[in-house]
C-alpha cells in the first residue's frame, strides 16, 4: 500500500517559502513524477515525502496515517538518489543488505532478500564488488535494489538518470517502468527531463516556484495544457507561441500549435517563411521558420524525407482543431 | 638542419629526465648517506670526547677499531631494553589517545553552532606550542603535585571533604573517603606518563585539523539515504563515517609515529631520563662522553624505526591503496 496525501504542505528555509500551500494525492500504485524546471520546488518536496526536510505547517499521510512528525525511517519509504549515495567501502551485497542488517533481520532471510533483488536488476555476478567498480548504471540499479529490498509502500527518485549518459539513461528509463509494473508500488520520480516524465508516468504533476501547474496524465498535458507554462514545457520540441493579430482572429491573446500539428509544403497554407536550420533526426525533420511575420521561429515537424534547404520559401499550415488559446493571464481558454 | 638517429632519440626520451632528476637524487643520497656512513663509522671505533686515560681514543680513527664492541657494550647497559620498550610505549598510547579524541573531537564540532570558528582556532593552538615550553608548562604549572593546579585541586577536594566530615546528615559517608595524595609526576614511575599527557595535549588538534577536512569531504546524500535505511547516528558513525575515516587515521598515526619516536624535550625537562627514557634519550646521554656507544645506539633506532615502518606502511598501504 502506498497512498500519499499532502494537505496544505508548505515548507520555508528562514523567511523564503519555496513551497506555499499545497495539496495533491497520489493513489497506491501510482507512478508519478514532479517534473519542473531546476529550482522548482521538485526536489524539496520529495524530501518532504521522505521526510529529509522538515514540513513547516500543513499535513502529509501515508496510507491515511499523519506521518508529517514520523521520522524518514518509520515511514516505509525508500528513496534512490541522483549521485547514488551508495556506500563506498562496501560490497553490494553489503549495501543491498545494509537496510535489513538495519531493521535486525535475520542473516539468512537477509541473504535470500539480496539474492532475489540481485537477480531482478541483474546484479547476481557483481555482489562482491564494490561500487567503485561497477558503471554508473550499475550502480544506480544497486541503490534501486537497496530500495527494493526493503519492500517500501512507495519509491521515491531523485533524479536517479540525470548522471548517466544518453543511450543508458533510455534504457534505465525501461527498466524503471518495467520494475514499477512488476512490483506495482508507489512510485514518485522527480526530474527535469519532460522526455522521462512522459514516457515513464501515470501522473505527471508540473511545478513552478513551488506551485502546482497542472497535475495529469501525459496525454492530459500534451492535449490539454492549462496554461501558457505547462504548454511550453511538455512536449518536444517545444510548442509554438503566436501572439497579435493571427491570435486575435482565434479571439485570445496568444495561440500555440505544436511543431507536429503544422504541415510544411512549398504551395499550399495560409502561412509563410524562410526555412533557417533544419534538423535531420532521420524519421523526423524540424525545421526553424524564420520571417512568418507570426513569431521570431516557428518550430515544423516533418517527414523525415521532406528536403527543404536553408533559405526556401514554405507555406504553413496548422491543424486548425489542435490549436491551444491562452487568454491574457497565459490561462486556457476551453 | 640534423636529424638525429633513432638511437639517440630513445636516448634523449629516457636519459635527458633522469639526468635532470641526478642531482636532486645524489644530495638526497649525500644527505642520508654521510651521516649514516659516519654513525656506522663511529659505532666500530673507541671513539670518546674526553679520556685522561686514554687520550688516543679522542680522535676518531680506525686505529681505534672496537668491531662490535660499541653493540655489545649498549646491550649490556642496563637501559637499552628499556628504553626500546618505553619508545614503544609512548608512541603507541599517544598513538590511541590522539586518534581516539581526535575523532570524537572531530565529529563533534563538525555540526554547525554559533562561534565555531573561534572553538577551532582555539582547538588547534595547543599545536603551536613549542615542544619545550609545552613540557615546561605542563608540569610546573599543571602537573606539580604543589603548586600546579593538580595540587591545588587535590588540595581543594580534601579540604572540603574534611569540611564535610563534620556536616550534620552526611557526615558519616565523607568521613568514609581517604585522604588524596597529588600524584608527582617527575617520580620514576609516573614520569612516561606525564610525557605521554602533554605530548596527546599537544598532538590532539593535529588529528582532528586531519580529521575535520575530511570529516567536511563526507557525502551527505550516503548520510540520507542511510537515515532512510534506518541507521541511527552510532551506525552512521560506526558504518559510513568511521570507514570514511581510516584513510586520515592511517596518515596521522605514520605522521605521528614518525615523530613520537625522536621525542626528546619533553623526557629531559620533566624529569631527565629518571625512569623514562626512549632510544634518542639514551643516544643523547651515550654522547655526553661515548660517541662509539651513541653511534651504536644510532643504528639500533634506526633499525627500530624501519622495524616500525615496515609494520605501519603494511598496516596503512592497504588502506591507502584502496
Amino acid at each position: 500500500m502506498g497512498r500519499i496525501v499532502l494537505e496544505n504542505v508548505t515548507k520555508s528555509f528562514g523567511d523564503a517559502q519555496v513551497i506555499p500551500p499545497l495539496n495533491l494525492t497520489i493513489e497506491d500504485g501510482e507512478f508519478a513524477v514532479f517534473v519542473g524546471p531546476s529550482g522548482c520546488g521538485k526536489s524539496t518536496l520529495l524530501r518532504l515525502i521522505a521526510g529529509l526536510e522538515e514540513t513547516t505547517s500543513g499535513q502529509i499521510l501515508i496510507d491515511g496515517e499523519d506521518a508529517t512528525r514520523v521520522p524518514p525511517s518509520k515511514r516505509g519509504l525508500a528513496m534512490v538518489f541522483q549521485s547514488y549515495a551508495l556506500y563506498p567501502h562496501m560490497t553490494v551485497r553489503k549495501n543491498i543488505a545494509f537496510p535489513l542488517r538495519m531493521a535486525k533481520m535475520d542473516q539468512a532471510e537477509i541473504d535470500k532478500k539480496v539474492e532475489g533483488a540481485a537477480k531482478i536488476l541483474n546484479l547476481a555476478d557483481y555482489l562482491e564488488q564494490k561500487p567503485g567498480q561497477l558503471s554508473g548504471g550499475q550502480r544506480q540499479r544497486v541503490a534501486i535494489g537497496r530500495a527494493i529490498v526493503r519492500e517500501p509502500a512507495a519509491f521515491l527518485f531523485d533524479e536517479p538518470l540525470s548522471n548517466l549518459d544518453a543511450a543508458l539513461r533510455v534504457g534505465m528509463r525501461l527498466e524503471i517502468s518495467e520494475l514499477h509494473n512488476r512490483l506495482a508500488t508507489t512510485m514518485i520520480y522527480v526530474t527535469h527531463d519532460q522526455v522521462e516524465a512522459m514516457t515513464m508516468a501515470n501522473k505527471i504533476v508540473v511545478l513552478r516556484a513551488g506551485h502546482i501547474e497542472q497535475v495529469g496524465s501525459p496525454l492530459d498535458l500534451y492535449r490539454t495544457p492549462r496554461n501558457l507554462f505547462v504548454a511550453g514545457f511538455i512536449g518536444s520540441p517545444k510548442m509554438n507561441f503566436i501572439e497579435g493579430s493571427e491570435a486575435e482572429k482565434h479571439g485570445a491573446k496568444t495561440i500555440g500549435i505544436r511543431p507536429e500539428h503544422i504541415t510544411v509544403s512549398a504551395d499550399s497554407g495560409p502561412w509563410e517563411g524562410t526555412v533557417g536550420v533544419s534538423e535531420h533526426l532521420g524519421s523526423d525533420t524540424f525545421f526553424h521558420i524564420h520571417n512568418s511575420g507570426l513569431a521570431e521561429t516557428i518550430t515544423v515537424r516533418a517527414d523525415g524525407e521532406v528536403g527543404f534547404k536553408h533559405g526556401d520559401r514554405v507555406r504553413l499550415a496548422p491543424r486548425e482543431d489542435v490549436i491551444h488559446r491562452f487568454d491574457a493571464e497565459g490561462l486556457r481558454i476551453a | 638542419m640534423r636529424r638525429a638517429a633513432p638511437g639517440s632519440r630513445v636516448m634523449s626520451d629516457r636519459k635527458l629526465p633522469r639526468l635532470l632528476q641526478t642531482p636532486a637524487v645524489l644530495l638526497l643520497l649525500i644527505w642520508m648517506l654521510i651521516p649514516l656512513g659516519m654513525t656506522l663509522y663511529f659505532s666500530f671505533i673507541r671513539y670518546v670526547l674526553n679520556s685522561l686515560r686514554r687520550p688516543e681514543w679522542t680522535t676518531p680513527s680506525l686505529s681505534n677499531w672496537r668491531g662490535f664492541g660499541n653493540y655489545q657494550f649498549v646491550l649490556n647497559n642496563k637501559d637499552f631494553l628499556f628504553a626500546i620498550q618505553n619508545s614503544l610505549l609512548i608512541v603507541c598510547s599517544i598513538l590511541f589517545l590522539t586518534v581516539i579524541l581526535g575523532v570524537l573531537i572531530a565529529v563533534l564540532i563538525n555540526k554547525a553552532f554559533p562561534g565555531r570558528g573561534i572553538v577551532r582556532v582555539l582547538l588547534i593552538s595547543p599545536f603551536f606550542v613549542m615542544p619545550a615550553v609545552n613540557a615546561v608548562l605542563w608540569i610546573n604549572m599543571i602537573l606539580d603535585p604543589v603548586l600546579g593546579l593538580q595540587g591545588l585541586a587535590v588540595n581543594g577536594i580534601n579540604g572540603m571533604i574534611a569540611s564535610l566530615q563534620n556536616a550534620p546528615v552526611v557526615g558519616w559517608f565523607f568521613s568514609l573517603w581517604p585522604q588524596l595524595e597529588p600524584i608527582s609526576f617527575r617520580a620514576t614511575q609516573t614520569s612516561a606518563y606525564a610525557v605521554i599527557i602533554m605530548v596527546t595535549w599537544q598532538w590532539t588538534p593535529f588529528a582532528v585539523l586531519i580529521f575535520m577536512t575530511s570529516l567536511q569531504s563526507e557525502d551527505q546524500q550516503q548520510k540520507e539515504a542511510a537515515v532512510l535505511d534506518g541507521a541511527g547516528l552510532w551506525s552512521q558513525f560506526r558504518f559510513l563515517t568511521l570507514p570514511h575515516l581510516s584513510r586520515p587515521i592511517a596518515i596521522v598515526v605514520m605522521i605521528q609515529a614518525i615523530f613520537h619516536l625522536s621525542l626528546y624535550a619533553e623526557i629531559e625537562i620533566v624529569s631527565r631520563g629518571n625512569g623514562n627514557k626512549n632510544l634518542p634519550y639514551l643516544i643523547g646521554e651515550f654522547a655526553n662522553n661515548n660517541i662509539g656507544a651513541a653511534s651504536a645506539t644510532g643504528i639500533f633506532a634506526v633499525i627500530l624505526a624501519n622495524i616500525v615502518a615496515i609494520f605501519l606502511l603494511r598496516m596503512i598501504g592497504k588502506t591507502l591503496m584502496e
